[in-house]
């Protein structure tokens, strides 16, 4: 199979809204960007790769055909939630590694800036038989999650609040991220109760913006500078959360798509101890407990040891840099966000962060978490191609 | 183009919509409605009573088959207490969770009622101890998943 490579990253800052640019515009500007970078004109791109999650966001139907690009070239949509950025990028390098295309263009569009309350639009992705009737949305799944993480492995409201503290001063160093707010935990824990026990500061934000990244085949890498897709896994579970609650060998907590995932991007890249062979990880994490819940399905720490591992990020700084972004709790433009981690470990091995970038990294981890859970990606990038 | 006064057009969707349910959840609120019980479906490949009740078993890919009632009486598995109005959501504070009926294999979501939820943080750290609920009916149950919610013990 070929190996595929990033040569080509375009991200416009992600913000609230994005009045002075329509859908077209944001997306042509991460696209001109990610084209520009990889000295690539859209004649040389032979496939299009669009991402764009539920059309509700934005209130525009077929939203991709806002993103047409040049002429005569195959086109296909993606949506699968939370990872539509991750499974559009894995669409187009499935095209490179097939032998069937040299160089793909995949983009994600976010424009929920025009809608005026996304949790309204988020409760209606739920199942309109059994689970409409209920305040299901994006936050109070993730509150059901954490509830369970901290009756069964002991994580206290403080854990929560260390993680997205942290997360808030990365985005801080991150002109792209939608929050800048210097925040400590102490103002997480203050801040007002959502759903518990989610407080505002912990959720992330609604954002919009668009991401772009040109994927190319090894032969026309050159003299561009790559990030390689080292390993790549996309792995599904079953959608009701019921359901995994009491499942043996893998709880709705223990994310058994990530860490299959994880396994099988891992076993590519040839990754056998992730903490020490993994330097930074982009974690699709849009609160904190999602973040705890990825760090043993990565491989980092058992469950039972999370509370202690986020303890223990604060000293030990041997261990993986964790979203030096700011991660989703600094911006999470939802269609984007699982193909801005891959566009964010793809610049951290290709040592263009700017002021984000971490000192010596050869190998990053990059995730996506779709739905309730029932889709995840692990993508490993780093600056050589497998052997 | 820095001067220029930024258009916005307003844009509204009030699309009507019928949801059909199917031959197995329409089953299943039946038996809510005329019956004030809640049936589950087995799935002869891994045994699992699945509830809400479904025709098939997504991780197996098998029909299911005898269909069982369940509860009603069972364990609160996992909650959340909110706490803040949401645009078209109910209004807060609520009590949501996943309990696992008697004679279930999975969870179902529904409100939690029967806590005093004016220390938010004290009611949170009682639910979150498993704590035994039962089903409590509407006086009217029109055939809804919302015929029904949870009453601590």
């Amino acid at each position: 199979m070929s190996q595929v490579a990033i040569v080509g990253v375009g991200q416009t800052p992600y913000r609230r809204s994005h009045p002075e640019k329509s859908s077209r515009e944001l997306i042509w500007w991460a696209a001109k960007e990610a084209l520009n970078d990889a000295g690539l004109g859209i004649d040389a791109i032979d496939v299009i790769i669009a991402g764009v999650a539920p059309d509700a966001l934005a209130g525009e139907v077929s939203v991709e055909r806002s993103g047409m690009m040049g002429i005569g070239k195959p086109f296909i949509r993606v949506n699968t939630g939370g990872v539509t950025g991750s499974s559009a990028v894995f669409a187009g390098a499935s095209y490179i590694k097939a032998g069937r295309a040299k160089a793909v263009l995949v983009f994600a569009l976010e424009r929920m800036g025009q809608a005026s309350s996304s949790q309204q639009v988020f409760n209606t992705i739920f199942d309109p038989v059994y689970e409409k009737d209920f305040p299901l949305t994006t936050i109070t799944m993730a509150a059901l999650r954490a509830s369970m993480l901290m009756r069964l492995y002991g994580y206290a409201p403080r854990h929560w609040a260390e993680i997205a503290a942290r997360n808030a001063q990365a985005a801080r160093k991150n002109p792209l991220a939608h929050l800048h707010n210097d925040i400590t935990p102490e103002d997480v824990l203050k801040s007002p109760l959502l759903a518990w026990p989610i407080h505002r500061y912990e959720a992330c934000p609604m954002s919009e913006g668009a991401c772009a990244l040109v994927l190319v085949d090894k032969s026309l890498v050159g003299n561009r500078k790559p990030a390689w897709i080292q390993g790549a896994a996309s792995t599904s579970d079953s959608y009701a959360m019921g359901d995994r609650i009491r499942r043996k060998g893998a709880t709705l907590v223990d994310l058994l798509s990530l860490s299959m995932s994880a396994k099988r991007a891992y076993a590519e890249a040839g990754v056998t101890k992730p903490v020490k062979e993994i330097r930074v990880a982009e974690l699709y994490s849009a609160f904190s407990s999602a973040e705890a819940m990825a760090y043993p399905a990565l491989g980092f720490c058992e469950s039972a040891d999370g509370p202690r591992f986020v303890e223990a990020q604060a000293t030990d700084k041997s261990l993986p840099v964790f979203n030096p972004s700011g991660g989703p709790q600094g911006a999470n433009p939802v269609s984007a966000t699982a193909m801005v981690r891959i566009a964010e470990a793809a610049l951290q091995v290709r040592q263009m962060a700017g002021a984000r970038q971490v000192d010596g990294v050869e190998r990053a981890v990059a995730t996506g978490q779709g739905g309730a859970t029932q889709f995840s990606t692990v993508c490993v990038v780093g600056n050589k191609p497998n052997t | 183009m820095s001067d220029v006064e930024l258009v916005s057009i307003p844009g509204l969707w009030a699309f009507n919509y019928n949801y059909f349910a199917g031959a197995n959840a329409s089953r299943f609120f039946n038996e809510l409605k005329v019956n004030r019980r809640i049936m589950g479906t087995r799935c002869p490949s891994c045994e699992r009573v699945l509830v809400p009740a479904r025709g098939f078993c997504d991780a197996c890919m098998e029909y299911t088959t005898d269909w069982k009632a369940v509860g009603p009486e069972g364990t609160l598995e996992t909650f959340t207490i909110v706490a803040t109005q949401f645009p078209g959501l109910p209004k807060p504070p609520l009590v949501m969770a996943y309990v696992t009926l008697d004679g279930a294999d999975t969870a179902l979501i529904n409100l939690v009622y029967g806590m005093d939820l004016s220390d938010i943080d004290a009611a949170a750290q009682k639910l979150n101890k498993l704590p035994r609920v039962t089903t409590r009916f509407v006086d009217d149950p029109k055939g809804r998943i919302t015929d029904f919610s949870f009453q601590l013990l």
